[in-house]
């Protein structure tokens, strides 16, 4: 008996795995030339309609291009990009590591979430944008009123993702854990964290975007070095096309961070997969 | 019977009752659990099963009375007690051989060192082979199998089931049942198995205890009188059919029915002492 079951789960293992592959190939063939044919076809109508009613300083696909040799000679754009996408990544650890404990908090402490759940819901709501000016009083024009936008905009949806995700822990694994006897903070270690991990990947996933516009948006006001600054710069002295490459640098950049997270997911949490699949 | 008297009860329930505002689930519930004795509880649904089986674990305050458990009262959760789950309420970012672990380590025990008990234990409930798959891999029936594995591993001397076969289905139920009774021929702590199955009842207890009414009261406590080790011949035999249709009839009798159970009662007694003399509780 004990045998036959072995081997009946093993099958399933090996379909459940297989399966997704051999199913998804022709159609993901089919979405990867919808996709590239839509982005060739908005690059074309940019530059055939650009070219033909618009300025030439204004930026277009193939000056954009021409561009690139010009940029990467340029002595500032490499110590730019490094110094803001150090910060977003600087700032992207602190909002992980502040989120989630106060994201904790909130989650399992009634009383956290009454005292704070109003002002992470008023911050949320609010454009930060209008902070810029106050933090820079506070911090100068500085890299860390930089950081501190960077912070307070990813920290946010962080924030409320694991807040959402620890509250809604199934109640029988708090039943194991208190028939276990289980210390408090092991369960929140244990069992409170990973039953929110989703919600934290999708709360993360919100705050790479809203940390690069904290950074880019910092720069504009504090013009301190960096990729907004290198954007703002050249879109006023008529190189648009330069700022387009900086720009698709922070698109790139966005994508990356996003790619790594998929990857560690994908390694490091084999139980997660068939959940987001179901 | 002054050799069952002896024995110190492994649970002791005593005159439990359960409110929930104005609404009385169950009152005055008295029972005992013996050491190496399977108890199992059998009601009609939404009698209160579960929730008097919480109640007596410490995962919730019952309104009146008191549980005591190896002569402590109950009031959170106490050593040596351990539960298996209807939805097995196994971790999902867990392996099976951590989730077996789980009562170990989340003491701080290290997995190396609890390994050769959880080696020994999933062989025992015959998960060899599975220890690093994750729940999702594996069918109900063998979660199951490693959520009683997981129960085991912290060596209880008290195992509560909350009707751990119900969400299976009928052949892997068929086949647990009769593996949890291989099993516990192996060990030797006292069993409290909530079920809404009145075969399986009978054929996991020792004793029945028959909650009926609203709010619920103990109707009955049945010897069901079936020596172990028992098999998928003791279906077969008929005293458990006694059991069982006499159980049946007890579950199901509407109020309204006039049929008398009383005479049904005499069938089902071994002798004249009754459980009732035996433990001295006097019970409607």
């Amino acid at each position: 008996m004990t045998t036959n079951t072995k081997t009946a789960t093993r099958t399933r293992i090996a379909r459940v795995s297989s399966t997704p592959q051999a199913s998804t190939t022709p159609s993901r063939r089919k979405k990867i030339t919808l996709w590239a044919s839509a982005g060739l076809g908005i690059l074309v109508v940019w530059q055939v309609g650009f070219t033909l009613f618009a300025p030439a300083y204004i930026a277009t696909p193939i000056g954009a291009i021409l561009a690139i040799p010009t940029v990467f000679a340029d002595p500032i754009f490499f110590p730019d990009v490094a110094s803001t996408l150090g910060a977003v990544f600087e700032g992207l650890l602190i909002a992980i590591v502040a989120g989630t404990i106060i994201g904790l908090a909130m989650g399992r402490l009634p009383d956290v979430n009454r005292v704070l759940g109003m002002y992470v819901g008023a911050f949320y709501a609010i454009p930060l944008i209008a902070i810029v000016p106050l933090f820079t009083v506070w911090f100068g024009y500085t890299p860390q009123a930089r950081l501190a936008m960077i912070v307070l905009e990813a920290v946010l949806p962080i924030i409320y993702n694991v807040a959402e995700g620890s509250r809604i822990v199934s109640a029988t694994y708090l039943d194991v854990t208190r028939i276990h006897r289980v210390a408090w903070w092991r369960v929140w270690t244990g069992v409170v964290l990973p039953n929110a991990l989703p919600y934290v990947l999708a709360g993360l996933d919100l705050a790479i975007g809203r940390a690069l516009i904290g950074a880019v948006v910092a720069e504009f006001v504090t013009a301190i070095d960096g990729l907004g600054t290198y954007i703002l710069f050249n879109v006023h002295s008529f190189h648009q096309n330069e700022a387009v490459i900086a720009l698709i640098v922070v698109v790139i950049f966005a994508l990356v961070i996003r790619a790594l997270i998929n990857l560690a997911v994908r390694r490091g949490l084999p139980w997660y997969q068939p959940v987001k699949e179901a | 019977m002054p050799t069952v008297t002896e024995v110190e009860p492994m649970i002791h329930v005593d005159h439990l009752g359960k409110q929930y505002g104005e609404r009385t689930v169950f009152s005055d519930i008295s029972f005992d659990v013996n050491p190496g004795e399977i108890v199992s509880i059998v009601g009609p649904s939404g009698c209160g099963k579960t929730t008097l089986l919480r109640c007596v674990v410490g995962l919730m305050k019952p309104s009146h009375g008191t549980v005591l458990v190896s002569g402590t009262p109950v009031v959170d959760p106490p050593e040596g007690v351990a539960m298996v789950f209807q939805h097995f309420g196994l971790f999902p970012w867990k392996t099976i051989a951590a989730n077996v672990a789980y009562g170990l380590t989340a003491k701080g025990v290290s997995m190396k060192d609890a390994a050769p008990r959880v080696h020994e234990l999933i062989k025992l409930v015959g998960l060899e082979g599975f220890e690093k798959s994750y729940p999702y891999q594996l069918s109900g029936g063998m979660q199951q199998r490693a959520g009683l594995a997981r129960a085991l591993a912290v060596e209880p001397g008290v195992l509560v089931m909350d009707e751990p076969f119900a969400a299976l289905d009928a052949q892997t139920r068929d086949i647990l049942q009769l593996e949890l009774l291989r099993i516990w021929g192996t060990r030797s702590a006292a069993m409290m198995f909530v079920t809404h199955s009145i075969d399986e009842a009978v054929l996991m207890g020792d004793r029945i205890v028959i909650l009926r009414g609203r709010p619920s009261s103990i109707f009955d406590i049945v010897d069901v009188g079936i020596p172990h080790p028992r098999g998928r011949e003791t279906v077969d035999t008929d005293r458990f059919r006694t059991v069982r249709d006499y159980v049946w009839r007890a579950v199901m009798h509407d109020e309204a029915d006039d049929t008398p159970l009383p005479t049904d009662a005499d069938a089902v007694r071994i002798e004249p002492q009754s459980h009732r003399n035996m433990n001295g509780h006097d019970h409607g």
